[in-house]
């Protein structure tokens, strides 16, 4: 069988020649993951074990080796990290019930009462903000979220009102439509491909920014809750 | 060429030997030293991104793997100070 009927010749000979080590590289690493979470009788290490399962995802879908694939290992970085996030939280959660204590929320062995805290959020903000939207896309959305997330955090104590916060989630939803429109304009009317693009563009950099910034939001409330 | 293969194959060697450290490597009782264990196959993965010219999956590969130790450790610290057995 030749493989130059399945694969176009576009893509080079090297990422060729590296396909096959590179998959059986993610199926040894994802086999190694899983059988040694199946052994674990402890939670918190198969949390950690599920880490390694994912570097083995990462590496199968790397191998393909084109545009197509980074644009794959985006989302799976997200959702990898929100998995871990959210599990963590449910395994906290749980033994806190069980042993009826709590801990703080972030455990720092120094107080992040700090000059720099109080004077400089709003500068390091709007910068980081500014830097964002010129970047635009998945990673400026991460870069704005940053910043408005070093924002609500630094100014926790005087409290941002829960109204804006609610607007910011609405606007986040029609941004999200956005995105969908764009996508849509790419195939109904090709000839549109620079609106379309950036539709798309500032649609998930809108997307990504406030959902970062949502973060925050969910700190705040734990935070004046004690 | 030659290059590229160095560069892949040490990437290749690093995500299975971290990967195996993580799973069944000494002190991998206590969590901390299971999470450090991480690392070396996040590495090894960085390495085999940097190899395919990935250059955003890179620097997002970097930050997440950043933000997912520093989730690891608070979850360790915090199911320790409620006095969870690890």
């Amino acid at each position: 069988m030749s493989a130059s009927l399945i694969i176009p010749t576009l893509v080079s000979p090297v990422v060729v020649s590296l396909f096959v080590p590179a998959i059986f590289t993610g199926l040894i690493v994802g086999l190694i993951g899983l059988m040694a979470i199946a052994y674990q009788k402890n939670d918190l290490s198969a949390l950690i074990l599920t880490d390694i399962v994912g570097i083995g995802m990462l590496i199968l879908v790397a191998a393909v080796g084109t545009d197509l694939a980074e644009a794959l290992i985006l989302p799976g970085l997200v959702v990898e990290l929100a998995e871990i996030l959210a599990i963590s939280e449910i395994l906290m959660s749980r033994e806190m019930k069980k042993k009826g204590k709590s801990a703080e929320l972030i455990p720092l062995p120094l107080s992040m009462d700090m000059e720099v805290m109080t004077t400089a959020p709003t500068f390091l903000a709007i910068i980081l903000i500014a830097y964002g939207a010129f970047l635009s896309g998945f990673t400026g959305g991460a870069v704005a979220g940053g910043g408005i997330l070093v924002y609500v955090l630094s100014k926790r104590m005087r409290g941002v009102p829960a109204d804006t916060w609610e607007g910011i989630a609405g606007v986040s939803g029609i941004a999200w439509c956005l995105w969908l429109v764009g996508f849509l304009l790419f195939f109904v009317f090709p000839q549109y491909w620079l609106l379309a693009l950036f539709l798309a563009a500032f649609g998930i950099f809108i997307k990504v920014a406030f959902k970062a910034g949502l973060i925050g939001v969910i700190g705040r409330e734990e935070f004046s809750k004690k | 060429m030659l290059d590229v293969y160095i560069w892949f194959y040490t990437g290749v060697a690093l995500t299975i030997l971290g990967s195996l450290g993580t799973a069944i490597g000494p002190g991998v009782k206590d969590p901390i030293v299971r999470t450090l264990n991480t690392e070396v196959a996040a590495v090894g993965v960085s390495l085999i991104f940097l190899t395919y010219n990935h250059t955003i999956a890179l620097l997002t590969y970097i930050a997440a793997t950043a933000i997912i130790t520093m989730i690891l450790l608070r979850a360790i610290v915090r199911l320790e100070e409620v006095g969870a057995e690890l």
